[in-house]
């Protein structure tokens, strides 16, 4: 992956296929409920549901968490901060997107206030069909989540990397910030086109 | 003492949901706080304005989220009185018996959320494991486990099945006999005495103006519950008591809307839903469930203004429904419990507290940011 | 009705009272019917009548001991939106006059806390108002974001 040395590139894919091999049986999540389907995480922590089994415990801070749950809708105030909870996780990291409403808008397709697809913002790797998904398809899902990380095909933080300027412009977008500057620029370049 | 500017912020374990807290804290005591809200807008309200009046029985209920049949209750209550429609007795019964759940379902919940806080995290496995059993109920009455859309204007949308009863019944003696365990775990507990005997406490001469109501408010001595001002549903038939300070069962009673108070008082309102329950399940009548609707595309709902209340888990939750005569509503506002008591009450209770009770009082004001914003 | 006896005008619409006031009347009947039982003070909500040119705003009052809800009501200009300001009577008046001047863009004088509440960053008009098409907003805001291109499994 980068190293071209014949000997080195052999021995970093061996120990990344282990380091995969380990990680994936000790997922740690993100403690957020950011919408909707949050009432059904509760469940799924606990005794009936029980998710410890796999590995899968809640931590408090980004800074020690490996998964990031985004439990339904998401709204433009919520996204600046999961934005930055993101960007604090250290790699490699997996987003879960729940729910109807990360995909197309869900039922709330004619708000102002939410996001309509959250795969423009941030790199999701795996989704969840449902309003609300019940705690058997969540937990298929974290099953599923281990079987990509097993095979190498989870990848979402390096295309993050890789399209970095692309993701940021979009998130500018939403957030309204630029909005006197943008406007300010567009009419300087008009004016110096003008004169051209 | 320098002053600190510390941010509670969306993403923590310590607060009750999708929401901010601004404090300022000065060594160890707060001496601001402000809230800061408007993580889950969705902006219910304008997106109610243009669907059908049937369409919006799938939103309303999104919006309290621990607690959804009390939004359908309110919003068909208030399509009836528009419409002058009166239900019929099986409805009212099973209507009765639904919300009833809920708020059994909605209780377990805040008290596991309150043990978790103060460092008891046993109770909190424990409540929703017994919480799911309710969620059984649901599931085979109403086809899922959380958003129901079940309580429609005129009545509910099917007929309660024939096995249903013995369900209800196992599961309410299992309830009852857990909540020894309980007892023995939190609130005979001494931790939870010293941790909670006079903390947080609202001024009673002062809380109906501050606008606190629900559990909140029969703590601090007044026995107000729109179950018995307002009856709706078929609660002006049944017997029960409304729990209040300073009657506190086989509990002592010590000072008046504190902490300790509000949870004891949600633990003895348990065993009264218990009762309900079992007294709507003997009583209930055979006949319709539901009465005729027009076709949903053509329905035209009278002129004028109306409001409905209906008591949640939570305090009194209101819906004011304004309509012209057209096929989409002009108006429809809610009013969430949590409006007064996450904002002004709250910001008035954190000063002057400690840094380690922040949480502990939150929880205990059972504050749910969704009816804050919508 | 109690409200329509104290108050000496109104009518009953569905069980609750429904009172028609006007902008100087308004703070006296509030005090008025606070001192004879009303002292919970539900809500005030605003209603958007387009084609008539005005906003309504509707007080909520609950009375503990005669159970009875009384509905205040005062019309105001839609072009010239400005509203005293009620807060010193009920503390939780300010929170929803906070909300009502970010849905509305209604000034209420004398409350100073008209800060943003809901909505963070908010440069376009006043979203609960009957004129703003939120579908037509929808499109241009967030439909018109392109999707990152590359492939799924794509990475360094």
């Amino acid at each position: 992956m980068g190293l071209h040395n014949g000997d080195k590139m052999m021995r970093y894919e061996e120990w990344s296929k282990l380091a995969r091999k380990a990680s994936k049986r000790s997922l740690w999540m993100v403690h957020f409920c950011t919408g909707c389907g949050a009432i059904e995480m509760p469940p799924v922590m606990t005794s009936r549901y029980d998710m410890e089994r796999f590995g899968i415990a809640s931590m408090a801070t980004p800074r020690q968490a490996d998964v990031l749950l985004i439990t339904g809708y998401l709204t433009v105030k919520t996204l600046r901060r999961v934005i930055q909870v993101y960007e604090q996780m250290q790699s490699p990291k997996y987003v879960i997107a729940f729910g109807s409403c990360t995909i197309n808008g869900g039922m709330y397709w004619d708000s102002y206030n939410t996001i309509k697809h959250l795969e423009k913002y941030i790199p999701v790797d795996l989704y969840i069909a449902g309003c609300m998904p019940r705690p058997e398809g969540i937990i298929n899902a974290f099953l599923e989540l281990m079987k990509l990380i097993d095979e190498g095909k989870a990848r979402g933080w390096e295309r993050y990397q890789k399209y970095y300027d692309k993701y940021k412009e979009n998130q500018r977008r939403v957030f309204n910030f630029e909005v006197k500057e943008e406007k300010e620029e567009k009419e300087q370049k008009r004016e110096k086109n003008e004169e051209h | 003492m320098k002053e600190y500017e510390l941010f509670i912020g969306p993403q923590h374990p310590g607060i009750t949901g999708n929401m901010m807290y601004h404090l300022w804290v000065d060594g160890d005591t707060v001496t601001k706080a402000e809230c800061n809200v408007g993580y889950l807008h969705r902006g219910f309200e304008k997106l109610m304005e243009s669907r059908l009046w049937m369409q919006n029985i799938p939103l309303v209920c999104r919006i309290c989220v621990p607690e959804p049949d009390v939004n359908e209750a309110a919003y068909s209550m208030a399509v009836e009185q528009l419409m002058d429609w009166e239900i019929p007795d099986r409805a009212k019964y099973i209507r009765t018996i639904v919300l009833e759940l809920a708020r059994i379902a909605a209780y377990l919940m805040a008290i596991g959320s309150y043990a978790g806080s103060i460092g008891i995290y046993t109770l909190p496995q424990w409540s929703m494991g017994d919480r799911d059993y309710i969620l059984d109920i649901f599931e085979q009455l109403t086809g899922a486990r959380v958003y129901h859309i079940y309580i429609w204007p005129g009545g509910v949308r099917w007929d309660m099945p024939a096995e249903l009863p013995r369900l209800i019944e196992k599961t309410l003696n299992y309830i009852e006999e857990r909540l020894k365990l309980y007892d023995d775990v939190l609130f005979e507990n001494r931790v939870f005495f010293d941790r909670a005997v006079g903390v947080g406490k609202i001024p009673c001469n002062k809380a109906i103006e501050w606008g606190v109501t629900g559990p909140n408010l029969r703590a601090c001595g007044y026995g107000y519950d729109v179950r018995k001002l307002e009856p709706y549903a078929a609660y002006d038939e049944i017997d029960f008591d409304i729990v209040s300070y300073p009657d506190l069962g086989k509990f002592d009673a010590h000072e008046a809307g504190d902490v300790y108070t509000r949870m004891i008082i949600r633990r003895l309102e348990i065993e009264q839903s218990i009762a309900i329950i079992r007294q709507a399940l003997k009583k209930m009548p055979e006949g319709e469930h539901i009465l005729k609707h027009p076709n949903w595309l053509r329905w035209k709902v009278p002129e004028g203004y109306a409001f409905a209340r209906v008591e949640s888990s939570k305090g009194e939750f209101g819906y004011f429904v304004v309509s012209d005569g057209g096929l989409k509503p002009v108006r429809v506002h809610v009013r969430g419990p949590s409006y007064t008591h996450g904002i002004n009450v709250a910001e008035k209770l954190l000063q002057g507290a400690n840094i380690a009770d922040v949480s502990q009082i939150l929880f205990s004001l059972d504050i749910c940011p969704p009816d804050i914003e919508r | 009705m109690k409200s329509i006896e104290l108050l000496g005008k109104g009518e009953e619409m569905h069980g609750r009272a429904y009172i028609k006031l006007s902008a100087d009347e308004i703070e006296e009947s509030i005090k008025k019917l606070k001192e004879n039982g009303f002292n919970h003070f539900v809500m005030l909500s605003c209603v958007d009548w387009l084609d008539k040119g005005k906003f309504e705003l509707v007080y909520h009052m609950w009375n503990y001991e005669e159970k009875e809800h009384a509905m205040l009501s005062v019309d105001i200009d839609r072009n010239n939106a400005v509203m005293k300001s009620m807060s010193h009577l009920f503390p939780q008046i300010e929170t929803y006059e906070r909300e009502i001047h970010e849905m509305y863009g209604i000034k209420f004088e004398g409350n100073n806390r008209l800060t943003p509440f809901l909505l963070e960053n908010w440069p376009h008009d006043p979203p609960m108002r009957k004129d703003f098409d939120s579908k037509k907003f929808v499109k241009q805001m967030y439909e018109s974001i392109p999707f990152i291109e590359g492939d799924e499994n794509e990475g360094i």
